[in-house]
């Protein structure tokens, strides 16, 4: 095939062939001309947008909770950086792949997962916090295969560290992430970390701070080039409560494996230097992820660990109302210190006999030796002539039958009963009566209540406002809030009654039912209470309710102790000992202390 | 043979120098404003040297007869296979392929060398022998080139190798083959096409996929075409700016120096920005068309209408890729990328149209 033409006919052709090529050239520039048209005016918005996607990243930065401290400025609690699994609905493309292999990934449901992300909208750049506490060995799983994981993050955050798992469980409270009925207040941001229970909950505007934020560049791996900007958290305030927590902890042990409630007051100001209810909850546990299994564990647990007993709790006060009885038989002049009865062991009011809890009897009394001995057939006269009406009277006095107004939510009225708040106002009748006269019937109280009456017979009649909080201080120093000690109402009794009461519960340890309280260097004043209760099983023993209510030093108290054993018997035996650990810890202590010092 | 006179510098292109200035200065801008912070960065010391170098070389071919070039066609086309072998032998590999060997303290990649060895040698076997061309020396021809164009793409340099199609076809189509002849080697190379699907490394296989569905595997294979048209698309119509061009500075965009310069480039500077680089390409493509257009002698014909066809396919089949429209092949923007072999290459072969150019009045 000859490929031959004139010189002349040649040039002319090529010169088109040329010119054919250079226009499909042209096309081919004028076919990206085009699509950079379309990419960058056409599409240019969007593709800014996912530009900036790209790049930032925007991060909460949690600020540390506010710190509780005892009064002698040892911390309640504690703040340790824990890691917490986020995920940014924004930057997951397609979360159901994510959360998949996430959840293979840390053996988590994936259910929970996408229901944790269906909560807020499908663009938030918000992390959603889905799982708290991840050990270090998950952590590095997720971020072996961050690349894998996008919208992923692994947060640090500060999360509550307590001495031990129950310290103080109920007046300290756990933290947990904000519930969809709180987010209803709109106060909250989801994910927040909010106190639910006792002090945390109660002083948890102070406590949360405010979350800082960053803004991050990140390169296409995901990792952060630089921050561009930097919000710094304002970290929580500090607290410093009115606790002593060797007092507490000593409570706390002193209660291992019983039920009940330990309340320490100061008498003179109302301070609560000590509050505990036993069992109690783990905090650890509750804090950060909810374990359903453990909650529902709690919930269903026959000894209720999550109800606070020193104020949620609502007990006959059994013989520590002989207390009030007394007072009210000396004000009101019915009773004489010097009145004396026999006990054979036997009270009889028409058909029925009400039994002294001494078989047999006690023999000679006097009012001092009935309560040092805490007689009942001595009361169960003694409360007829004064009258039901008449021990209610004061017993209000004291504060019994309404709320001590404590700061801590849920906290019961106990009951005190008389004739006007009954139905059709039916007089208390003459049985009733005998039966109040020893705490029992339908009388009842919580140990806070019985703690803020033996704190006014120490004092003299106040009735504080239990105080738990000394002072809020800002990060800054400054101070968010204070509180001083309050009277809510006082209790007015000659000082001859007074005296003659101190006295009285004085003798109570020194030779009556209180002995086990007793301390060698401490004159203990208390009183011993046994109530008796419904019994729940077949078997009786044991069923009995101890109260052990008193204060020291005697001549100069500066404590109150009430400890309270669900059915543990008697209050001399099982209650008194408690409240002595309390006291040599407090008292031994310090004059230890005290000697240290004058040496040193 | 550095000697020039007069008349041939009358006649030296200085449009088509000017729009390959022009572009290397916007080629070191875009590689300062990678690293801006850093003031000039060794990279763009670096460009600036090949530069030089490149610019040696042009005024070397320049001055040189074309002529005496295509004569030494059999001298070049051994070296250069001798090249494209040793790359089997002393390559070193990088991302999965053996394109570069080491002279020196330099690396080269020599199949950027054989583009221009491919079109000297087509000129060569298209001109001489008998004065005639027949089927068997078109036949012969295309044995020559098969075998270092086999060598390219089992390196594998798909790009370079895809490059050199449109070459080849260009010239055919310029020296007046058939078109039935051109459209039955196009049949027999659509046919051949599935064959080479096998031939064809995974990763090359997933980058055709991914073309065809660049959202099969964001994160892996398809992650360069999104990420650049993210970039270019960002730039919107004035540009972000170098500070503001955050996905080419923050390394979202792979080979952002080399293949992916124009993304970067788009980002910074906008539609219009690309307007500006895309005209001053279509100046200096449409100069060498009409160089070749103006060429009266046969071996100044195809090598013009080569070295065009090389360029505009390059910078074609580069925006096009970085932009979306074809599939990743990995081949850099003439003038404008980060490379020494490229850009030698590049300013070697401007050198070859300027003289051309300076000779057509001979």
């Amino acid at each position: 095939m000859a490929l031959t033409t004139t010189p002349a006919n040649r040039k002319e052709a090529w010169g088109r062939r040329v010119l054919a090529l250079a226009v499909v050239t042209a096309v081919g520039f004028v076919g990206l001309v085009g699509q950079l048209w379309y990419l960058q005016v056409l599409e240019g918005g969007r593709m800014h947008e996912l530009s900036e996607k790209n790049r930032i990243r925007v991060r909460p930065v949690a600020a540390p909770r506010g710190i509780l401290f005892d009064r002698n400025g040892l911390a309640l609690v504690d703040n340790r950086p824990a890691f917490t699994l986020s995920l940014i609905p924004r930057e997951m493309d397609d979360r159901n792949t994510v959360m998949a292999r996430l959840a293979v990934l840390l053996k988590m449901p994936v259910g929970d997962l996408l229901e944790a992300l269906e909560r807020v909208p499908a663009d938030s750049i918000r992390p959603v916090r889905v799982r708290r506490g991840l050990t270090l060995e998950e952590v590095t799983k997720v971020e072996e295969r961050k690349l894998e994981l996008p919208g992923v993050v692994v947060e640090v955050e500060p999360q509550r560290v307590y001495p031990n798992s129950t310290f103080a469980a109920h007046l300290l409270g756990y933290v947990r992430e904000v519930s969809d009925e709180q987010m209803k207040q709109g106060r909250y941001r989801r994910g927040d970390m909010i106190g639910q229970s006792g002090l945390e909950r109660l002083l948890d505007d102070y406590l949360r701070g405010r979350d800082g934020g960053e803004r991050i560049e990140v390169d296409a791996m995901g990792r952060p080039v630089q921050v561009m900007r930097r919000e710094e958290p304002d970290p929580g305030a500090q607290v410093i409560t009115t606790i002593d927590r060797r007092v507490q902890e000593v409570a706390e042990q002193a209660m291992i494996g019983r039920a009940g409630a330990v309340v320490v007051l100061d008498p003179r100001n109302g301070d609560v230097l000590a509050l505990t209810s036993s069992p109690a909850f783990p905090l650890d546990r509750l804090t950060g992820n909810l374990d359903r299994d453990e909650w529902l564990r709690l919930v269903k647990d026959p000894l209720t660990p999550l109800m606070n007993r020193a104020l949620q709790g609502q007990y006959p006060p059994g013989s520590v109302f002989k207390i009030v009885v007394a007072a009210a038989g000396l004000q009101e002049g019915t009773l004489a210190p010097m009145d004396r009865i026999y006990c054979n062991g036997e009270f009889t009011l028409g058909n029925w006999t009400f039994k002294d809890w001494k078989p047999g009897g006690h023999g000679h009394m006097d009012l001092r030796s009935a309560i040092a001995h805490s007689c009942d057939v001595y009361f169960y006269q003694a409360g007829l002539k004064i009258g039901g009406d008449t021990m209610a009277r004061y017993a209000h006095a004291f504060g019994l039958g309404m709320p001590t107004g404590i700061d801590l939510g849920g906290e019961r009225f106990g009951l005190v009963p008389f004739s006007a708040a009954r139905p059709r106002k039916r007089p208390l009748q003459a049985g009733e009566t005998v039966n109040m006269s020893i705490g029992q019937g339908q009388l009842l109280v919580t140990p806070l209540q019985v703690a803020r009456m033996m704190a006014a017979v120490a004092n003299g009649g106040i009735l504080w406002k239990p105080r738990l909080v000394q002072r809020v201080e800002r990060a800054d120093g400054s101070l968010a809030y204070s509180s001083s000690s309050k009277m809510t109402e006082r209790a007015e009794l000659s000082p001859v009654v007074w005296a003659f009461l101190r006295n009285a519960l004085t003798a109570v340890v020194k030779e009556g039912t209180g002995a086990a309280a007793r301390i060698p260097g401490l004159e203990v004043a208390g009183k011993t209470g046994t109530a008796q209760t419904i019994a729940k099983s077949d078997s009786a023993k044991g069923q009995d309710h101890a109260w052990f209510a008193s204060f020291a030093p005697a001549d100069d108290p500066q404590m109150v102790v009430v400890v309270f054993v669900e059915r543990g018997g008697h209050g001399g035996d099982v209650a008194a000992p408690v409240a002595r650990k309390i006291y040599e810890a407090f008292f031994l202590q310090k004059v230890a202390q005290v000697t240290i010092g004058e040496s040193g | 043979m550095l000697r020039l006179d007069r008349r041939l510098l009358q006649n030296v292109d200085w449009l088509l120098l000017g729009a390959a200035l022009f572009i290397i200065g916007l080629s070191l801008v875009c590689l300062w404003s990678l690293n801006p912070t850093r003031g000039i960065s060794s990279l763009v010391w670096r460009q600036i040297s090949w530069v030089g170098v490149g610019l040696i070389g042009l005024l070397v071919v320049a001055s040189v007869d074309y002529r005496n070039l295509v004569r030494s066609a059999p001298v070049l086309y051994v070296i250069g296979l001798g090249l494209l072998t040793s790359v089997f032998v002393l390559g070193r590999t990088v991302s999965g392929a053996r394109r570069w060997i080491h002279l020196g303290p330099f690396t080269v990649q020599p199949s950027e060398l054989f583009k221009l060895i491919f079109i000297i040698t087509l000129a060569w076997a298209l001109t001489t022998g008998r004065g005639e061309r027949s089927r068997t020396s078109l036949i012969g021809t295309f044995v020559l080139l098969g075998v270092p164009f086999l060598l390219v793409v089992r390196q594998p340099d798909l790009g370079t190798a895809l490059c050199l199609v449109p070459v080849l076809a260009a010239i055919l189509v310029g020296i007046g083959i058939p078109l039935k002849v051109l459209g039955g080697m196009t049949l027999a190379g659509v046919a051949v096409m599935p064959l080479g699907w096998f031939v064809l490394k995974p990763y090359q296989r997933d980058r055709l996929l991914v073309y065809l569905d660049p959202f099969r595997d964001p994160l892996g294979t398809a992650y360069n075409v999104i990420q650049a048209k993210i970039a270019i698309g960002s730039g919107q119509l004035l540009g972000k700016g170098v500070g503001g061009a955050t996905q080419s500075r923050l390394s979202f965009l792979p080979e952002r120096h080399t293949d992916f310069i124009f993304a970067v480039f788009a980002e910074m500077w906008g539609f219009l920005g690309c307007l500006v680089l895309i005209v001053a390409y279509v100046l200096l493509v449409m100069r060498g068309f009409e160089i070749a257009a103006g060429t009266r002698e046969m071996r100044g014909r195809i090598l013009a209408l080569g070295v065009t066809t090389v360029f505009a396919a390059q910078v074609l089949i580069n925006i096009g890729m970085v932009t979306g429209l074809l599939p990743i092949v990995g081949i850099p923007l003439p003038l404008m990328s980060y490379g020494g072999s490229s850009m030698v290459v590049s300013l070697t072969a401007l050198g070859l149209l300027l003289s051309i150019r300076m000779r057509q009045f001979h």
